[in-house]
């Protein structure tokens, strides 16, 4: 651990000014692989991709090269990609089966559980001096939440269940309404010039999408029959924004209970068999969630700290220039395979490497973040000021909410978590926010 | 026998060379920004995928490529293709405004003329892209394409590409393949 005794003080909560030396300073950049890459709970991977045991996919934690294996007892595990001997890489392919990893270079041997067990010549080179348990391969803590599978490094983290916190309220929505629960398809993985954190504080920037995404907007109303987000739901509705143990949420209020909840994918022509879909489903959700959230709340964009986009999505740091972006789409299981067809191709279509409307923000970002790399820019800091003074509990909802759907309260907090990791010692300096809302209905972390 | 075989082999230069022309025509066509004409060379029940390309070993490369049904890079009917190009014209495609410069090289053609009248046709391409000031993207890769002689011309019912890349390098896919 580098101990650097630096006591960050970035973001001016009351004035929402934010010193951008944070997106290209690589000091600070190699600083948070450590403070905040290594200890938080991070999303890696679903159990949709590992359905078998010994199954593998290879994820990764910020910038560790990580294998997500199933052992051959059906138990999730995740490792680092690492040789315990010179460090080599051990697997070298997105996904398999397999019960053990044999490194190329000397062919130590590790079975999926981790333990080294084989390497040549340990009778004979190793005078049978080698202490082969104390050589596993480095693993970290492994939780699921709805079948999405988290991991940290850091045994002194607290569970997963409390780092989603209220969170998960939220997140219920859309990622556990049934019984079957979702699966995942992806990943599509590009190279973004941007720092890993404008691409997460852009997740609940409600702010720039008419801007941004006008062209997209305008297509997909055309030919797609989608209304647009109206100039008062956007500034004057009750639309929630709000901000719970690092993770950023926003919340719509659904029309009817049997809405269509996707954006992406939905079309005038579908629309009506998506209807019934939800109503058909309704009862079981209603079960499983409770009224409120089963029949009147939609999840919008959103994040998980530190690098969870929009849903199962990641922003993987590469330097403080670089970010590998993976495109997820999770789909209900239960849903029909040609509304399944609709979500999967409307999620490419509209985000990822290739969407529409995704391809629009990367400059956007980009430009965000090389403003840091000249003397001038560093010099005058970026103002995230809109709606200070705007943002207070709520009884009704979790965390810190925001009075209007469009406010940078989001952002201000997600750099004040970052700055909470990046200062702490260890865990017991991160604040949790006791779960206070009521989960009503049966389901559970686990699904 | 040796006329019929001269005759058919003079058939299939004719094609190829139809074809070779037809390929350089689209490379012009994309590389002067002309996305209308674009359009109206494919069908109108057009399917234009990309799949995902893993790292998989090599006794398993059957599964480099994944399947019509899995997450795909695109896999746009004509609508979606209709939307791609529109919303460049409403000058708020802000990825592709100021737009890219591209050189569309295209080769390697092969043709498989199939019982239906329609030609499967397999080429290779180098797709340079310069944006803004100084960046560059080179893509590599291949089409597998169904061409359906239509109005006495050729129209791409089905076009596969395929890139050489694992993760994409570049900041988006917001150029025609």
């Amino acid at each position: 651990m580098v101990a650097t005794g630096r006591n960050y003080q970035i973001i001016d909560l009351q004035t929402g000014q934010l010193d951008r030396s944070i997106f290209v300073d690589p000091d600070l950049y190699a600083e948070e692989q450590e403070r905040i890459f290594g200890r938080a709970w991070l999303m890696i991977g679903h159990e949709s991709l590992v359905p078998n045991t010994n199954d593998y996919f290879h994820t990764y934690m910020g910038e560790e090269p990580v294998i997500l294996s199933r052992d051959a007892t059906g138990r999730l595990r995740a490792f680092l990609n690492m040789c315990r001997h010179r460090g080599n890489r051990i697997v070298r392919t997105d996904t398999g089966n397999a019960r053990n990893f044999a490194c190329a270079y000397h062919g130590w041997t590790f079975s999926n559980e981790g333990e080294l067990e084989y390497l040549p010549g340990e009778e004979e080179a190793y005078y049978g001096a080698l202490d082969r348990d104390s050589l596993r391969l480095v693993e970290a803590r492994v939780d699921t939440y709805a079948g999405i599978v988290f991991a940290t490094w850091d045994p002194g983290a607290p569970s997963l269940d409390d780092y989603l916190g209220d969170a998960r309220w939220l997140l219920d929505i859309n990622f556990n309404r049934l019984d079957n629960g979702t699966e995942a398809l992806g990943p599509i993985k590009w190279m973004e010039p941007v720092n890993w954190k404008t691409a997460v504080d852009n997740c609940s920037d409600n702010y720039h999408v008419p801007t941004t995404h006008l062209s997209s907007i305008i297509v997909q109303g055309r030919y797609r029959g989608l209304p647009r987000l109206t100039h008062e739901q956007q500034f004057q509705s009750e639309f929630k924004h709000m901000f719970v143990n690092g993770h950023s949420l926003t919340m719509r209020f659904l029309e009817r209970p049997d809405q269509a909840r996707q954006n992406h994918g939905v079309t005038a022509e579908n629309r009506e068999a998506f209807e019934e879909y939800y109503r058909q489903t309704l009862p079981e959700a209603e079960r499983r969630l409770g009224s409120l959230r089963a029949r009147k709340l939609q999840l919008g964009n959103h994040s998980l700290f530190p690098n969870g986009v929009l849903g199962f999505r990641l922003a993987h740091p590469r330097g403080p220039l670089q970010t590998e972006f993976w495109h997820f789409v999770v789909l209900e299981k239960d849903m029909p395979e040609d509304l399944k067809t609709a979500l999967r191709r409307g999620s490419g279509n509209y985000n990822g490497v290739n969407g529409i409307f995704e391809q629009d923000d990367m400059d956007n970002w980009r430009g965000v973040t090389n403003s840091a790399l000249t003397a001038m820019g560093r010099r005058y800091t970026q103002d995230l000021s809109m709606g200070v003074g705007h943002d207070r509990r709520h009884p009704d909802y979790p965390g810190v909410v925001a009075e209007r759907y469009t406010s940078e309260s989001n952002q201000r907090l997600f750099y004040k978590r970052w700055e909470q990791f990046m200062n702490a010692e260890n865990w017991e300096d991160i604040s949790l926010e006791p779960k206070t809302m009521g989960f009503e209905g049966t389901a559970t972390l686990r699904g | 026998m040796a006329t019929e075989m001269r005759s058919a082999a003079g058939s299939r230069m004719e094609l190829w060379h139809d074809l070779m022309q037809f390929y350089i025509r689209e490379a012009w066509i994309l590389d002067e920004r002309r996305f209308r004409d674009w359009l109206d060379l494919f069908t109108e029940d057009a399917f234009y995928f990309m799949p995902r390309r893993l790292n998989v070993h090599r006794h398993e490369t059957e599964r480099e490529l994944t399947a019509v049904g899995d997450l795909a890079i695109f896999e746009d009917d004509k609508t979606y293709l209709t939307m791609r190009v529109e919303r460049l014209e409403t000058g708020m495609a802000w990825g592709e405004d100021p737009p890219s410069r591209t050189r569309h090289i295209v080769g390697n053609l092969i043709v498989d003329p199939q019982p239906n009248g329609e030609v499967n046709a397999r080429t290779a391409f180098i797709l340079y892209r310069s944006h803004h000031e100084t960046e560059e993207n080179i893509f590599a890769g291949y089409r597998d394409d169904v061409l359906r002689p239509t109005d006495g011309d050729w129209r791409i019912a089905r076009r596969t590409i395929v890139l050489d890349a694992n993760v994409i390098m570049a900041k988006n896919l917001s150029v025609f393949f």
